[in-house]
């Protein structure tokens, strides 16, 4: 048997090499042959070659630490805790020929995090990319379910078939904030950070502070863990076992919890009941500046506050008008809403294909689908990874929708549906200026990111 | 380069006065500071007890070695402590410590004293090297074991 394996743990000074050892003298006394990798605090050692992973017939992972597993795709890979290879070299070995395939068709890629840049930028960045990988998969299946329940039911999503696709969609898009902020948390203090942090997502969501709240609270979530680690390092031994269970949870959760409601949630809140009634006084202005700012405002922290409160604006103009009237306010809304995901999707599945990584052009792939829907969300995944450029591009873009859709005088009498609306008769007026308006925004956007974006 | 040189005399004890993990860390880390190597006792202490609560050092065997990073500590450097009774320690094997190893790492370290680190670490992976400690009583017994 041929065997290869990595070690590491979270100093990196002992038990990564001890693992090491222990495996290797394990691997001699049952006449195996292997190769371990050590990632220690100096850095990989005895690294493993495209040749050493070709011939292993599997490979074992003992680690206290993420580790990155790219490099295995199509390979047994076996998972186990640096102790368990110290402890029980043989067992360990044995078992891991027994392990899965990992990644069978290539799937989403895990991102490494690295345990020495925990404290800086690197690391905040890693923290991004665990919580944005985790969320993508709900945003896709949430997004798609909610565009089928268009499909089948129409704009109301009418009948069985119609309301269960939304339920569903509607339940999984809402677990991508608790995704979100758990494992931006679980990024920075591993398993005890999913608790508080999947509760800042759900707090972030429902006192409608969006995807800046959600990321925020596990950014909280994580170093309220690691804080409450430090403050109970003296705990006695037998106190110890109440750590994990009761102690963490709970005062993590309290810590973290507080400052969403008090601090975050209401800074956030408050910014959205203060534009909704600025738009209200700005409705006498020009049409046109109303569409540059409905625009923006869609795009600019997509689906947070600021993007609901010009989204609920659109809503209330609907309830003023009489049958066979379209709203130009709504239409300017859902145009520019729409942009964001759509331009993301053009710059990443077609423009600037280079600019992305794997999992992103996937996403982009979704995004096209997303954005036709009218679900901004779309985004999200390319904003959390590249906020500045990624905000900026798709905010113009937007703008010049909405201001399109005003002058054009494009009016709209539902208040969702995406693309699917427009096929619907009476639901619009001027159709394929719509088109046209939706159009140029995305294109403008879409080139914007695509220049502005860094090289991979 | 060897590993005598990370381990000085004054740093070395075979009368372990404490039979519980606590009082064995301080006992150590106390040694470590008498003989310069720690700069300020508590912070260093602090670091390896945030070490400890991440997972066990006690590694079976009877051996321990717990570790701590901190800008406290000059340059790296270890203490030996033997215990004639057993300390408890919560080790993987779940049997008593009679051997610990306390290693001090300064916050920034080139490679060469990590790799002798490391180069222990290994070392105390061996059965033979476990059992050549357990029966060291005095530091050239002590030295002769880990070569």
């Amino acid at each position: 048997m041929k065997l290869i394996a990595i070690t590491s743990c979270s100093t990196g000074i002992a038990h990564t090499y001890m693992a090491a050892e222990a495996l290797e003298i394990a691997a001699k006394d049952i006449g195996w042959n292997i190769k371990v990798e050590t990632q220690g605090s100096v850095g990989a050692k005895n690294v493993l070659t495209q040749e050493d992973i070709e011939a292993a017939d599997a490979v074992v992972i003992a680690a206290s630490t993420s580790v990155n597993k790219d490099r295995f795709h199509g390979k047994r890979l076996y998972e186990v805790d640096v102790n368990d290879a110290i402890k029980n070299g043989q067992q360990v070995l044995k078992d891991s020929l027994q392990a899965p395939i990992y990644g069978g068709a290539k799937q989403t890629e895990t991102i490494k995090v690295e345990k020495e840049s925990n404290n800086n930028f690197k690391g905040i960045y890693a923290h991004l990319m665990t919580g944005v990988s985790y969320m993508i998969p709900f945003v896709v299946a949430g997004g798609i379910m909610t565009a089928l329940s268009f499909a089948f039911g129409g704009i109301n999503s009418e009948g069985a078939i119609a309301e269960a696709f939304k339920t569903i969609g509607g339940t999984a898009m809402g677990l991508m904030w608790a995704a979100l902020g758990g494992y931006v948390a679980f990024s920075i203090s591993d398993r005890p950070g999913l608790v508080p942090g999947m509760v800042a997502g759900m707090l972030a969501s429902s006192s409608g502070s969006g995807f800046l709240g959600a990321l925020l609270g596990g950014f909280i979530a994580g170093y309220s863990v690691l804080g409450v680690k430090k403050a109970f390092v003296k705990l006695p031994e037998k106190f110890e076992g109440l750590m994990p269970v009761l102690i963490i949870p709970v005062l993590s959760c309290i810590i973290t919890g507080f400052l969403m409601v008090f601090v975050v949630g209401k800074p956030l809140t408050w910014l959205n009941e203060t534009l909704t009634s600025w738009l209200t006084s700005m409705s006498g202005a020009s049409s046109v500046v109303l569409g540059v700012i409905l625009g923006a405002m869609m795009a600019i922290d997509l689906a947070g506050p600021i993007g609901k409160a010009a989204y609920f604006f659109g809503v209330a103009s609907l309830t003023a008008l009489t049958q066979g009237q379209t709203s130009p306010v709504m239409a300017a809304v859902m145009l520019s809403g729409m942009v964001p995901p759509l331009a993301m999707a053009l710059s990443s599945t077609v423009l600037a294909k280079k600019k992305y990584t794997r999992d992103e052009r996937e996403s982009g792939k979704t995004a096209w689908i997303l954005g036709l829907s009218f679900i901004s969300e779309g985004a999200i995944p390319f904003a959390v990874a590249d906020p500045i450029r990624v905000l900026a591009s798709v905010t113009v873009g937007s703008a010049i929708t909405g201001a399109l859709s005003m002058v054009f005088n494009c009016g709209l009498a539902v208040p969702h549906g995406g693309f699917f609306v427009l096929l619907i008769p009476g639901a619009t007026s001027n159709v394929f200026m719509m088109v046209l308006a939706l159009a140029v925004g995305t294109v403008v956007s879409a080139l914007l990111v695509s220049l502005w974006k860094k090289e991979k | 380069m060897n590993i005598q040189e990370y381990i000085s005399k004054d740093c070395v004890t075979f009368q372990l006065q404490a039979d519980k993990k606590e009082a064995a860390l301080k006992e150590m880390a106390e040694l470590l500071y008498q003989a310069g190597k720690v700069k300020n006792l508590s912070l260093y202490l602090k670091a390896v007890e945030e070490r400890e609560l991440e997972y066990t050092t006690g590694i079976g065997g009877g051996i321990a070695i717990p570790h701590g990073k901190s800008a406290t500590v000059p340059h790296a450097c270890i203490a030996f402590g033997k215990s004639e009774t057993g300390i408890t320690w919560n080790s993987l094997d779940e049997k008593p410590v009679y051997c610990v190893f306390m290693l001090a790492i300064p916050e920034h370290e080139d490679e060469t004293h990590l790799d002798m680190l490391s180069t222990l670490a290994r070392k105390l992976m061996h059965q033979e090297v476990q059992e050549a400690l357990l029966q060291a009583n005095d530091i050239d017994t002590f030295y002769q074991a880990i070569e």
